[in-house]
């Protein structure tokens, strides 16, 4: 997941967990709010009722005469009462705030109730003030949903928000990683040059993977001088002795002796030559000497070198069979390289099948990757040079086997090189080979 | 052919030297740009074999002062010198091929003579041998006018050996010839014997082949 998103993402999720508590509590805080302005309200009127009977005396509610009947009124919805009443001396209770029940022309409604007692003349009144809790209800329901919708606008608001600002904050990181990251195959690819910033972390990141690249860049420069001069100074007495082998050889009065005696000779110089080359050419891999940019058409690569190496494979009882192969061409690519590979996988296979063994070659072309893959029987590759190789190690010796081991170790690395996965799998008797074929460009 | 050779290790410029030499050349043998430069610019080749690792200079150059005096010749460029960029660039600059350090001399023959017969554009450049007509510029090789199926890899051997007739051509540079330096391959195996068995299969269904001989302890040789 891209760094975008992801902070997009949590940002999304933080407010959204912030949302989701604030709903969860938002029933219980409104209703506190709003019955405690509610009682606010009710206290206040309580002082307006009392300074009212002060100021035009009790008897305006309730008559000296039944002094037992009391005051009430409510308004035409009931959501208001006034109750007052005339109570005992010892009634001693002092202002009371509650939710209460009362019945109202028979019918049960429940009330925030404010009630207090006050004394005047020597007689004791209960003063009784209630607000219909629907009313409250009703005032939370409508609060509540105004809040919700708030909420839900500020969420989505700030999501587009967070989203322009993001963007425009990690431009400068996303072509970072663009231009000096991800397009960057092999280090001759990168170009140093400064992305502008003003977020003081990208420049120091900037200025980080330019001298890292700048270093990576110097070191394969230096490889890439001491392979040329390795190159030169390895080839060239070769090459000396190779063309005065060959002057000798065509002396026609050899015999048999000095002849016998000048194979050996050119044997060990053939294995000396192939070692260097192959050292060679691996280290040209490694330090991404080859160009990569030809097509290859791997089925009819297939197709030519199975030709090449069928009747080598006859010889020995094998039985080569090219099971369903589907097109696929492999795009920027070095075609010499990719050939190599794949010869060197079934030449392995032909040198290592017991007679009358059977290899099989399949090419399937899948959703992400063409996976090309060889199966043989015969007694497989040792687990721990398959290791080797993966590992990177070059001098390899499967004393077993009497070979160098190169071929593994250049299939492996042209493989990595080309961006093709490699897997070698060897279980007992059977070995599979499978390569896997990048389906887009390589674009990382 | 006159041919120019410009390689500044003299004991392997002494054996190519003697190589074409003994294949009826006229060479100059030089080490030096300098020295190169003087023989372009005084006498006419048909070949020039330059080495790019010259003691004063790289040989590249050389390619461009040929622009201007030996426009004709054909150019081969011998090196030891391993990075694409110099092969790309020798190419480019106008040479007709590249053969790396190590090289067999049969190998470079082989080169020499596929140039030739590119450059004149011989249409039929056939090799007439005991009733067989081998084709050097197709895949085609027929016996009294019915064409005989070889696979890819033993027309190039067939190729390979007849050119080099009456020289015997051991298993190492055959199956160079056929596999270049990379192929995980021991050297021992039997890979050429293979493909030379199949040869002989397939031509001995239409004619004798005997003038294939197998020379024993060393390799095969075309008489012709």
């Amino acid at each position: 997941m891209k760094l975008f998103h992801k902070l997009l993402v949590f940002n999304l999720l933080g407010k959204g967990i912030f949302l989701l508590v604030f709903l969860m509590l938002s029933p219980y805080l409104l209703s506190q709010l709003i019955i405690d302005n509610t009682d606010e309200e009710l206290l206040e009127k309580k002082e307006e009722v009392f300074k009212l009977i002060q100021k035009a005396g009790i008897e305006n509610f309730i008559s000296n005469e039944n002094p037992e009947q009391g005051f009430g009124s409510y308004n035409i919805l009931k959501e208001e009462y006034i109750l007052l009443q005339a109570v005992p001396a010892d009634f001693k209770v002092g202002q009371v705030i509650s939710s209460e029940k009362r019945i109202i022309e028979e019918e049960e409604i429940s009330y925030r109730v404010v009630a207090d007692v006050i004394e005047l003349d020597g007689v004791r009144y209960l003063l009784e003030i209630g607000r219909s809790l629907n009313t409250i209800d009703k005032i939370q329901g409508m609060f509540f949903q105004i809040a919700i919708g708030i909420l839900f606008l500020f969420l989505a608001f700030s999501f587009l928000l967070d989203s322009a600002i993001s963007k425009r904050i990690m431009a400068p990181f996303n072509k970072i990683i663009q231009t000096k990251i991800s397009r960057i195959n092999e280090p001759q690819e990168f170009h140093d040059k400064s992305i502008r910033s003003t977020t003081k972390e990208f420049e120091l990141l900037d200025n980080a993977i330019s001298e890292m690249m700048k270093r990576i860049q110097k070191s394969f420069n230096q490889e890439r001088i001491f392979i040329s001069h390795a190159s030169h100074e390895l080839k060239t007495p070769i090459s000396i002795l190779q063309s005065k082998l060959e002057a000798i050889f065509r002396d026609e009065n050899l015999n048999s002796y000095q002849s016998e005696k000048l194979m050996d000779m050119q044997d060990t110089l053939q294995k000396m030559k192939k070692s260097v080359n192959a050292l060679l050419l691996i280290s040209k891999v490694n330090n991404a000497q080859f160009l990569k940019t030809e097509t290859v058409d791997v089925k009819l690569v297939v197709e030519e070198i199975v030709e090449d190496w069928i009747e080598i494979a006859e010889e020995k009882d094998i039985v080569v069979k090219i099971g369903k192969i589907d097109p696929f061409i492999f795009s920027e690519t070095n075609a010499s390289l990719c050939q190599m590979m794949i010869q060197n996988a079934l030449s392995n296979a032909v040198k290592y099948v017991q007679d009358g063994g059977v290899i099989i070659l399949v090419g399937t072309k899948k959703e992400d990757a063409y996976e090309l893959i060889l199966e043989n029987d015969g007694e497989g590759i040792d687990e721990d040079l398959i290791n080797q190789v993966t590992n990177g190690l070059v001098f390899l010796k499967d004393v077993t086997k009497e070979k160098s081991g190169f071929g593994l170790q250049i299939m492996y690395k042209v493989a990595l090189f080309l961006g093709v996965s490699l897997e070698i799998g060897s279980l007992k008797g059977k070995t599979r080979v499978c390569f896997r074929f990048p389906v887009e460009p390589q674009l990382v | 052919m006159r041919i120019l050779l410009v390689e500044d290790e003299r004991s392997l410029a002494k054996e190519i030297h003697d190589f074409l030499q003994s294949e009826q050349h006229v060479v100059d043998a030089v080490s030096t740009k300098k020295a190169a430069s003087e023989n372009l610019a005084f006498n006419s080749y048909d070949f020039v074999l330059v080495d790019l690792g010259l003691p004063d200079g790289d040989g590249l150059d050389l390619l461009q002062e040929m622009g201007r005096y030996q426009q004709d010749a054909s150019v081969i460029i011998l090196t030891a010198r391993t990075e694409v960029d110099d092969k790309i660039l020798g190419l480019e600059s106008g040479a007709d091929d590249y053969l790396s350090k190590p090289f067999s001399l049969l190998e470079l023959k082989a080169r020499m003579q596929a140039i030739l017969r590119r450059k004149s554009g011989w249409k039929k450049d056939v090799i007439q041998l005991a009733g067989f007509e081998i084709y050097l510029n197709e895949p085609l090789i027929s016996f009294e006018g019915q064409d005989i199926k070889l696979t890819k890899k033993e027309y190039i051997l067939l190729q390979f050996m007849l050119i080099n007739k009456n020289r015997v051509l051991n298993r190492f540079q055959l199956a160079e010839h056929l596999w270049g330096d990379h192929l995980d391959d021991d050297y021992q195996s039997n890979y050429i014997d293979v493909h030379v068995k199949n040869i002989r299969k397939k031509l001995g269904n239409y004619g004798p082949v005997d003038w294939l001989e197998t020379v024993r302890g060393l390799g095969y040789k075309i008489i012709a």
